[in-house]
């Protein structure tokens, strides 16, 4: 069996290996046959054998369509079709997608580029495609009813424009766009500059991936599209952590980081070890003089941001949406706290009536991590992740920048855990505490209380035990 | 003339005639002749204990049985041979048998004796009568008799289907409240193990006052429930005791199996139970009826006209003046003349009853067959539901709880919902028994309605209660 790098090569080359099954080969043979993918993992960047040079991006755990030159003009075939997306392993969607996966592949062009992309329908109803962000004649923009009738099931339909502004962009349907995008249809797109541009620098790595989220129900395989805002899977490139692949850099690499939000909330994208600058959103690059160091951006809902930093710091460094649900997998938003609850006695009583009862939340949530519990099927534990010194207890937009001094360039395979150099891991302090010293006067009340809370409970602070001299 | 001679000639002839003919009855062999009819019912184990040492040996089988949880037929056995309320109802049927077999015999003849004094004259008259009518009649009454034992003897065996079909359902319904409670018994842990949790999150301040106060009310609610499946427990279970006819020593000994006899295989087909009609008991005691009118009405017609009395006479006078005495003897008929009464009603009465009885025969053959197909629907229809409990909604409410305990593993829902759901997968459990106790009840029935003791059923559909009612109670 050849490997995924291989058929990838190969289907770059020829145009296409895997030839859509149901449309009919007669019909299809004026388009690029178009190219499927089966994998989810991240592929390595397509460097350009035909039209103008550029610096390939590399899709978190996607990959980029490959094109002919027809008369120069770049043709791409993009086909929406129902997938199946393997959000991490052990759990598999049935999503909406292109090409064999969603979010569907990323189109790379040049700046000045003339552009035909070829979108055959293969969904159950009419779709269209808006190219996010671009500029382009109106009829060309996607929106069903507004320029253009929606492509109905089965047919073929042409968009072409010339990619007239570098940049990041995104795709995805405006047609029955709420199901579609819930559904997992977008895609990434990125024009590359055709010169060099004094705001758009050279990088070692360059990395995309657009932030998606789903409502699957624990043991169901397909999202519901009426959710608006309660989503339970918080995805990039529709994987979840730790199913997202990480993010490698050599030392010292200038990494540029292009995410866009196409979820119904912002997500505070977080980077550990490094400050970065935005460079960019999808209204193109940013100036100079607007550029400050973060280690934070929000990305708000229908946005694009362009990060770059110096990957200086080695080590494996956390990269993950701040708003820390989105760090988790589907849990129960109703679920009682039950932190500080004594459990005596109780346990016995409920495994009487319930037999493989097992007591969680006693102590917190951690406990979820570590305890192999049988879950509804298709379904991933809510905080997960086996890491070098335990559980990462982590789910959704989680991954990783492993920055080595070692890492070839050109070289994206994972180096696995980071051997940190010796006296540079948090330890155990043993020696005696000293008294803490506490403010005592300070901090009073700046008006006085009219009525005075009856204090009804006792207040009481779990505190872990058997540590003497506390 | 010597009258003596023939005064003995014709009480000889009554002797023989008595000793000859009369219909007697021996209610053991009425009892085993019940035994035999409903060899698959009681299997043989009915008998009337009439001695000390009778009475001793059924004790000692009694508390022998007693050892063992009670099974459905070592409940049978039980009432048969040691209830007294089931020995009452042996002891009127032999008495209403004896009664039966007391009018086909003859009755006494009547001796007159008169002492007349006239003047000097004294008169002994001597009269030995009998009536004539019921002497000619004799053969007839007697065939009525016998019929009538008989019918006795129907009504005996119908009566046992009555109390084996009353025990058999009695067993059911303490066996399947007993188990109710014991579920009941788990919702109510499960409720109060949800309040003891609500409040031990309230007091470290996870839970509001409402909330604990949402989960103390399952658990007040749970309460009653127990309560009411408990008192249910305790009278169906001493309904059985008194159809067992226990003493308090006895009940205390008492022990019920834990669970209901899992449904048979397969129900009965319907040509298992149908082709039985005619020797069934409700068809045979309405021909007895039919026959016995038919007797009666033959012999009332005379009788309506006519009563003949016979007699004897032997009469002495004394002349006291002379001493002399001198016997007269003769016979005498009495004859009742039907001028104001030619008995007309009372004909007319007996050919409404004979008819009645007729039409009765009719109604009863057809609805024998009705009765049988009814109670054949319930038996069905109970098992058609139990199973479909056992195969179907059991294990989806399995499932159901499974699912949610990995939901539960998975912190999709926590421990509140976990326990709210396997109170209602208990409440479906009880459920589940209502309906096999509907079909052990149905079946119980359809038992009697077979040999002819026609029984209906009620089919609750206990699906109908689905939820809410925590605790069965039904």
């Amino acid at each position: 069996m050849t490997s995924r790098r291989d058929f990838f090569k190969a289907a770059a080359l020829t145009g296409g290996a895997v030839a859509a099954a149901s449309v009919s080969k007669v019909a299809m043979s004026a388009l690029p046959e178009p190219v499927l993918q089966t994998s989810p993992d991240t592929m390595p960047p397509l460097v350009p054998n035909t039209g103008r040079p550029y610096n390939p991006v590399v899709t978190l755990n996607g990959w980029t369509l490959p094109w002919r030159m027809n008369q120069g003009v770049k043709e791409f075939h993009l086909v929406a079709e129902p997938v199946l997306r393997e959000m991490a392993p052990g759990m598999t969607a049935h999503l909406w997608g292109y090409n064999g996966q969603s979010p569907g592949p990323t189109i790379e062009v040049v700046e000045g580029d003339r552009v035909r992309i070829f979108v055959t329908n293969k969904l159950p109803e009419h779709t269209s495609v808006h190219w996010h962000g671009q500029r382009l004649p109106n009829g060309m923009d996607g929106v069903t009813g507004l320029n253009q009738p929606g492509i109905p099931a089965g047919k073929t339909f042409v968009y072409e424009f010339e990619a007239r502004r570098p940049g990041t962009f995104m795709y995805h349907p405006h047609a029955d766009e709420m199901v579609q995008m819930a559904m997992g249809m977008m895609g990434f797109w990125v024009t590359h500059p055709k010169n060099k541009h004094p705001l758009i620098s050279d990088v070692d790595r360059d990395y995309c991936f657009l932030l998606n989220a789903y409502d699957i129900d624990p043991g169901a395989y397909t999202p519901k599209i009426m959710t608006m805002l309660d989503f339970n899977l918080w995805t990039w490139n529709s994987r979840l952590f730790p199913g997202i692949s990480p993010l490698v850099a050599r030392k010292n690499d200038r990494v540029r980081l292009r995410v866009g939000n196409l979820t119904m909330t912002n997500h505070p994208i977080h980077i550990h070890g490094h400050e970065f600058e935005v460079t960019g959103t999808d209204g193109g690059p940013t100036p100079k003089a607007g550029r400050w160091p973060e280690v934070t951006v929000d990305i708000a809902v229908g946005q694009m941001r362009q990060m770059e930093f110096i990957a200086s710091e080695e080590g494996d460094w956390a990269f993950h949406c701040h708003k820390s649900h989105h760090t988790m997998n589907a849990m129960g938003h109703d679920v009682p706290t039950m932190i500080g609850v004594d459990h005596r006695g109780m346990t016995k009583k409920i495994t009487k009536l319930i037999p493989d009862y097992m007591v969680m939340g006693e102590r917190g949530m951690a406990d979820m991590s570590e305890m192999q519990m049988p879950l509804p099927d298709n379904t991933l534990p809510m905080m997960t992740g086996e890491g070098p010194f335990g559980s990462v207890e982590m789910g959704g937009m989680f991954s990783m920048l492993k920055v080595r001094k070692d890492q070839k360039p050109g070289d994206y395979s994972d180096p696995g855990w980071y051997k940190h150099p010796e006296g540079t891991i948090a330890y155990e302090f043993t020696g005696e505490l000293a008294k803490p010293a506490r403010s005592s006067g300070a901090g009073q009340p700046s008006m006085k209380l009219a009525q005075k809370q009856q204090p009804h409970i006792e207040l009481k602070v779990r505190k872990p035990t058997g540590h003497a001299g506390h | 003339m010597n009258t003596a001679p023939a005064v003995q000639k014709t009480s000889i002839a009554l002797a023989v005639l008595l000793l000859a003919g009369c219909a007697t009855v021996n209610i053991n062999e009425s009892i085993e002749q019940t035994n035999q009819e409903l060899n698959g019912f009681t299997k043989g184990q009915l008998s009337l204990v009439q001695t000390d040492a009778q009475r001793q040996a059924m004790a000692a089988k009694a508390s022998d049985i007693l050892k063992e949880p009670l099974s459905q037929p070592a409940a049978v056995e039980l009432m048969l041979t040691h209830s007294p309320q089931f020995q009452t109802v042996l002891a009127e049927s032999w008495a209403q048998a004896a009664l039966a077999a007391q009018g086909g015999r003859i009755h006494n003849p009547v001796f007159a004796f008169e002492r007349l004094r006239i003047r000097d004259e004294l008169e002994l008259g001597r009269l030995l009568s009998f009536g004539l009518l019921d002497l000619l009649s004799f053969p007839a009454r007697q065939g009525i008799a016998r019929t009538q034992i008989d019918r006795a003897q129907l009504q005996l065996t119908g009566n046992v289907v009555d109390q084996v079909t009353q025990v058999r359902q009695a067993w059911v319904d303490a066996v399947a409240a007993q188990q109710a409670h014991t579920y009941a018994q788990q919702v109510f842990e499960s409720a109060q193990t949800s309040a003891e949790l609500a409040r031990r999150m309230q007091e470290v301040g996870n839970f509001t006052r409402l909330q604990r106060a949402r989960q103390h009310s399952f658990y007040a609610d749970a309460a009653v429930n127990l309560a009411a499946t408990r008192h249910k427990a305790t009278s169906s279970r001493e309904a059985l005791v008194r159809m067992l006819g226990l003493s308090s020593e006895q009940a205390a000994q008492l022990k019920l199996p834990e669970r209901l006899p899992d449904l048979p295989e397969a129900p009965k087909a319907p040509s298992e139970v149908a082709k039985r009609g005619e020797d069934r008991l409700d068809v045979r005691m309405a021909k007895q009826g039919f026959e016995a009118s038919v007797k009666s009405q033959g012999l009332g017609n005379i009788a309506s006209f006519l009563d003949i009395e016979a007699g004897v006479r032997y009469d002495t006078d004394f002349e006291n003046d002379t001493g002399e005495r001198s016997n007269k003897k003769g016979y005498e008929i009495e004859l009742a003349l039907p001028i104001f009464d030619w008995g007309g009603m009372k004909r007319d009465a007996m050919n409404a009853n004979t008819l009645a009885a007729a039409n009765r025969l009719e109604a009863t053959l057809r609805n024998a067959q009705s009765t049988l197909r009814e109670s054949y629907s319930a038996y069905r229809t109970t098992y058609d539901i139990a199973r479909h409990y056992r195969d179907e909604i059991l294990p989806l409410k399995q499932t159901i709880a499974d699912e949610n305990l990995l939901r539960y593993n998975g912190m999709f829902i926590g421990v509140f919902e976990l326990l709210a759901d396997s109170r209602d997968q208990v409440n479906t459990v009880v459920q589940a028994i209502n309906a096999q106790a509907d079909f052990w009840r149905a079946d119980a029935a359809l038992q009697a309605t077979v040999v002819g003791k026609p029984m209906t059923v009620s089919v609750s559909g206990a699906a109908a209660n689905a939820g809410g009612n925590a605790g069965g109670g039904h």
